[in-house]
Order: structure tokens, then C-alpha cells, then sequence
């Protein structure tokens, strides 16, 4: 059967009707469900719910103000974090001593979930905005530094050769070769760094905010008013997917030369 | 043999590698004279060290003793002096074929504009012309190790180091860049040193081939090779070719104990 689907819609156009079409029934069952008596509508929400709460948010504004706060908290975060850590990260392709030296503490670093700094977090940098940035730094900041760090050392040894047979000095091996071979690596953790800006940002919230998608999260989660717990997570949804297709975006910018234009593609 | 003092001299060369079962002994007292403008290959058994003598010599790994001698000065290596070609293109793929070909000229500083107008130079000498934009990706196998050999002859450098460079390619393009290599070599009067495999294509292009032993290595012979035609097709054409091509087999033959004979 999804042979026979896929002869018939693998097109841009057919997939997105697709998809399209399972929100649509999803929706429409969980409506239904709710409207029947089926399911809680107490517990579960209801789109029609949701809906209503949309469009009363999106008019008075609130919607629109606390998506500008949870996205400028984490992008912010995401932003200082991952260029930090990347730089941090190349760097340590200078020094195999240094690198070895301190390998073991950045895994003991790495090993605590981030998300238990929080209330320290809190207390340091208070209930606005810095404790959100402060707390997306300390997620993004990592992981970024280890993958920089483990792409330039990825870097192909034969280049490194081969710059060294012409005469190259070290800076220029590490801003000519270690760098460029490094950027793929790098923007691919943009990808997961992106999510980990948003848990940053959220949590923060849940811990102490005034304004932000968590803060509208958690505040209504604590009324059972599951329809606005919804709203906030659908616009978290949204985010996160938009910023992916920016990553998306940027590393084909970045990236033209990752674009092969004769890739065969292979059907199994 | 020339008459002049060699360009190159390497003397008693000795180097061992760490593997888990203790040290091993690749090269054990390696020696051999290259003069200016000669053309030497390197034929031995695989895993007698050929990479790793090119590496000593290029200045990348020091040697556990003996010495090398350049223009008739003790040096540590050539590092810098030296055009590496190896199997792999080595091309760095985020840059256009233009910015590959320009890379050695940038790394000594030389003006942006200079190093481009000599590099579209040479692209058009040597039938990349119009490819300057392309990435290497897009490219294929032979353009891709042209563009390469134009990097390496486009810094002038005083000796060529080819690690099986054409070995990967099809025996076409492979001939045509024997070919392109001759005529380079010609042109700009080039000391070339080739590591090759291949015994017909060392008896096509070298004027003496260095035979190796098994590790640990030393030399175990080197054929002088007199034909006058230097074309990849001329000199498989000659009739002292079939001769030579001979010997060096008998040479090698030897040493992988008769198994094949």
C-alpha cells in the first residue's frame, strides 16, 4: 500500500497533502473525541479550544510578545553559546596538551544535565532575561565545543601533509584547512543547539519568569486550562521548525560547496 | 650518470614505527643520489616504505638516522621546496579549482591578483580553462588530479614528489597525464622522484628506477633506463622498452619468492 502511495504522490505537492491531511484527521478525531464525551476535555484540551485561545492572544498581542521573549531568550542563548563554544572547541586543535588536559573536565561537565543549574542559575542572574540566556549558554555552549573540537581533529591528516610540504605555519593550516573541514561538523550541531536554546529558555521560565512561552505554559498548566498549556506548546513546535529551515538556510549558504548537484539517487 | 655533484643525497636513512608487537624496522640504511633534472622512480614491494621516505624527505617525519643532503648542505628536510602529489587529489573541496591551484602561492604571500592571473595561466596551459569556478566535487577523476598537478607545479618547487599520482585513474587518462606531466617536466626543467607500482609506467618515464627490498628496507638495485623517446606512448613503443620492463619484473620477482612465476 505505501508502494502504491508513493508511486502516486511522491511529489513536493503530494507529500505536504499528506502531511497535511494526517494533522487534519488528527485534529478532527481529538475534536470529535472531546465533543462525544469520548475523551476529558479537562484533561486532553480541545482544538476548537485552542483555536478560540489563538485568536484571542493573537488580537489582544500576549501570544505575540511572550514568542518574542522565549525566541529572543534562546536565540540569544543559542548565539553567545554556540560561537563560544565552537571557537573554544577549534581552538583546542592547537594544543593536543591542553585538549588532553582538559578533556576529563568537560566530560565531568558535560555529564551533569544542565537543567539542574537552573535555580543556581536563577540565583545568580535573578528572574529576567539573563538567567534564560545564562541557562541556553550552558546547554548550547557544550555540546558545541565538543564537536568542534572532535571536527577539527577529523581534519584529513593528508591535507594537513600537503600544507605542510608548501611551506604552511600552523595559524595557517588551522584558518586554511582545520577550519573550513570543521564547518560542516559545526553547523550540524546548529541543528540540536537550536532545540537546546528553546529548553533553555523554557525552563528558566518555568522556574521564575513574568513573560514567555514557558511562563504561559506553566502558569496555565497550574489552572488546568489545557487549551493555552496547547497554544504555548504548538508555538514552541512552530519555533523549533522554523529555525531548523533557517539552519537549513544558512548551511547551504555557508556550505555551497556541500551541494552536489549530480548526487544519484539511490532507490533500494 | 651526470658528472655534477647530486641535488639530492640521501645516506644510510634508517626509520622504525611503533606497532604493538615492538618496533619495526621499515627503512635500515636507505641510499641513493638524485641529480638535477633527473627523473627517478621508486619501485618496491608494497609496504617497503616508499610513503615514508617521500615523508622524510618532504620534511613531515624526521628520520631515526642518517642523513639527507640538499645541494651538498645538511638539511632536516624540504620542507616547503618540495611539489607533493600523492593518489589522492587533496584538493580541499570548499574551495573553487582556482583557489586549489592559487593555495601554494597564497601560503608564501604572494599578491591575490598575481596568484590568480599566473594560476589562469596555467589553468588554460593545461586545459582547465573555463573550470576556474567549479569545486573539485563536480569534477572528474582525471580533471581532478590535473587541477592538483597544476597546484604542485605552479609554485615552482625544486623537486617533484609523486606518490602514485596517476594509479587511481583510468590507463587513458593516466597516459594523457603522463603526458601533461613529461612535457611539465620538460618545460620547466623539473627533478622529478616517482613512486609508482607500476613497473611499465617507471620504464616509461624515469631515467633510473631505484628497485627496493623488503622491509626492512634497503636499495636493492638501480636500473639506468636509455630511451631516448620521453612521451608515455613513444617510450612504450621503443624497442629497448620490452627489455627493461623485464628486468625490473625479474628484479621484483624475485623478491615475492617465485609465487607468481
Amino acid at each position: 500500500m505505501i508502494r502504491r502511495l508513493a508511486r502516486e504522490f511522491d511529489t513536493a505537492i503530494g507529500r505536504a497533502a499528506i502531511q497535511l491531511g494526517l494533522v487534519v484527521i488528527l485534529l478532527a478525531a481529538w475534536e470529535t473525541g472531546v465533543r462525544s464525551g469520548l475523551v476529558s476535555g479537562f484533561l486532553l484540551g480541545q482544538p476548537s479550544g485552542i483555536a478560540r485561545n489563538f485568536w484571542r492572544q493573537l488580537a489582544d498581542g500576549a501570544l505575540f510578545y511572550d514568542t518574542w521573549v522565549t525566541l529572543y531568550e534562546s536565540i540569544l542563548g543559542f548565539f553567545i553559546g554556540t560561537v563560544a563554544g565552537s571557537i573554544l572547541g577549534l581552538g583546542l586543535w592547537y594544543s593536543r596538551f591542553v585538549a588532553r588536559t582538559v578533556e576529563p573536565l568537560i566530560v565531568a561537565f558535560n555529564s551533569v544535565p544542565k537543567i539542574a543549574f537552573a535555580p543556581i542559575v536563577i540565583l545568580w542572574f535573578g528572574t529576567g532575561l539573563s538567567s534564560k540566556v545564562a541557562l541556553a549558554i550552558s546547554l548550547t555552549a557544550i555540546v558545541a565545543l565538543i564537536a568542534a573540537y572532535q571536527a577539527a581533529k577529523d581534519a584529513d591528516p593528508d591535507l594537513l601533509s600537503l600544507l605542510l610540504t608548501l611551506g604552511a605555519t600552523k595559524n595557517q593550516i588551522f584558518f586554511k584547512v582545520v577550519i573550513p573541514s570543521s564547518l560542516p561538523g559545526i553547523i550540524a550541531t546548529f541543528r540540536i543547539n537550536v532545540g537546546f536554546g528553546l529548553v533553555g529558555a523554557v525552563v528558566g521560565e518555568f522556574i521564575s519568569s513574568q513573560r514567555g512561552l514557558g511562563h504561559m505554559i506553566f502558569t496555565a498548566s497550574s489552572f488546568y486550562d489545557l487549551d493555552t498549556v496547547w497554544l504555548g506548546l504548538f508555538t514552541l513546535m512552530g519555533i523549533g521548525f522554523v529555525l531548523y529551515f533557517v539552519i537549513d538556510l544558512i548551511e547551504r549558504r555557508v556550505l555551497p560547496w556541500k551541494l552536489d548537484p549530480h548526487r544519484a539517487e539511490l532507490h533500494v | 650518470m651526470p658528472p655534477s655533484p647530486p641535488k639530492l643525497a640521501l645516506r644510510d636513512i634508517r626509520k622504525s614505527f611503533a606497532s604493538a608487537s615492538g618496533p619495526v624496522r621499515v627503512l635500515d640504511g636507505l641510499s641513493f643520489d638524485i641529480f638535477e633534472g633527473d627523473f627517478v622512480s621508486i619501485i618496491g614491494p608494497s609496504g617497503c616504505g616508499k610513503t615514508t621516505i617521500f615523508n622524510i624527505v618532504a620534511g613531515l617525519v624526521a628520520a631515526d638516522g642518517g642523513t639527507l643532503s640538499y645541494e651538498g648542505r645538511l638539511v632536516a628536510g624540504l620542507r616547503g621546496r618540495v611539489g607533493y602529489m600523492m593518489q589522492k587529489d587533496l584538493l580541499l573541496p570548499w574551495r573553487t579549482v582556482l583557489g586549489n591551484v592559487v593555495l601554494g602561492l597564497e601560503l608564501r604571500g604572494v599578491e591575490r591578483t598575481v596568484a590568480r592571473e599566473k594560476a589562469h595561466h596555467y589553468l588554460e596551459l593545461y586545459g582547465l580553462g573555463g573550470f576556474e569556478n567549479a569545486y573539485p566535487g563536480t569534477l572528474s577523476g582525471g580533471m581532478r588530479q590535473r587541477a592538483a598537478l597544476i597546484r604542485t607545479l605552479i609554485t615552482d618547487p625544486d623537486i617533484l614528489l609523486l606518490d602514485e599520482p596517476f594509479s587511481a585513474l583510468d590507463y587513458q587518462t593516466r597516459l594523457y597525464l603522463e603526458g601533461v606531466l613529461m612535457e611539465a617536466v620538460a618545460a620547466f626543467n623539473k627533478t622529478v622522484i616517482l613512486v609508482t607500482h607500476d613497473v611499465d609506467e617507471a620504464v616509461a618515464l624515469s631515467r633510473r628506477v631505484v628497485v627496493l627490498n623488503r622491509r626492512p628496507t634497503t636499495v636493492k638495485a638501480i636500473h639506468e633506463i636509455d630511451i631516448g623517446e620521453h612521451s608515455p606512448i613513444g617510450a612504450r613503443s621503443d624497442p629497448k622498452f620490452s627489455g627493461y620492463f623485464k628486468s625490473l619484473c625479474n628484479e621484483l620477482e624475485i623478491q615475492t619468492g617465485g609465487r607468481q612465476a
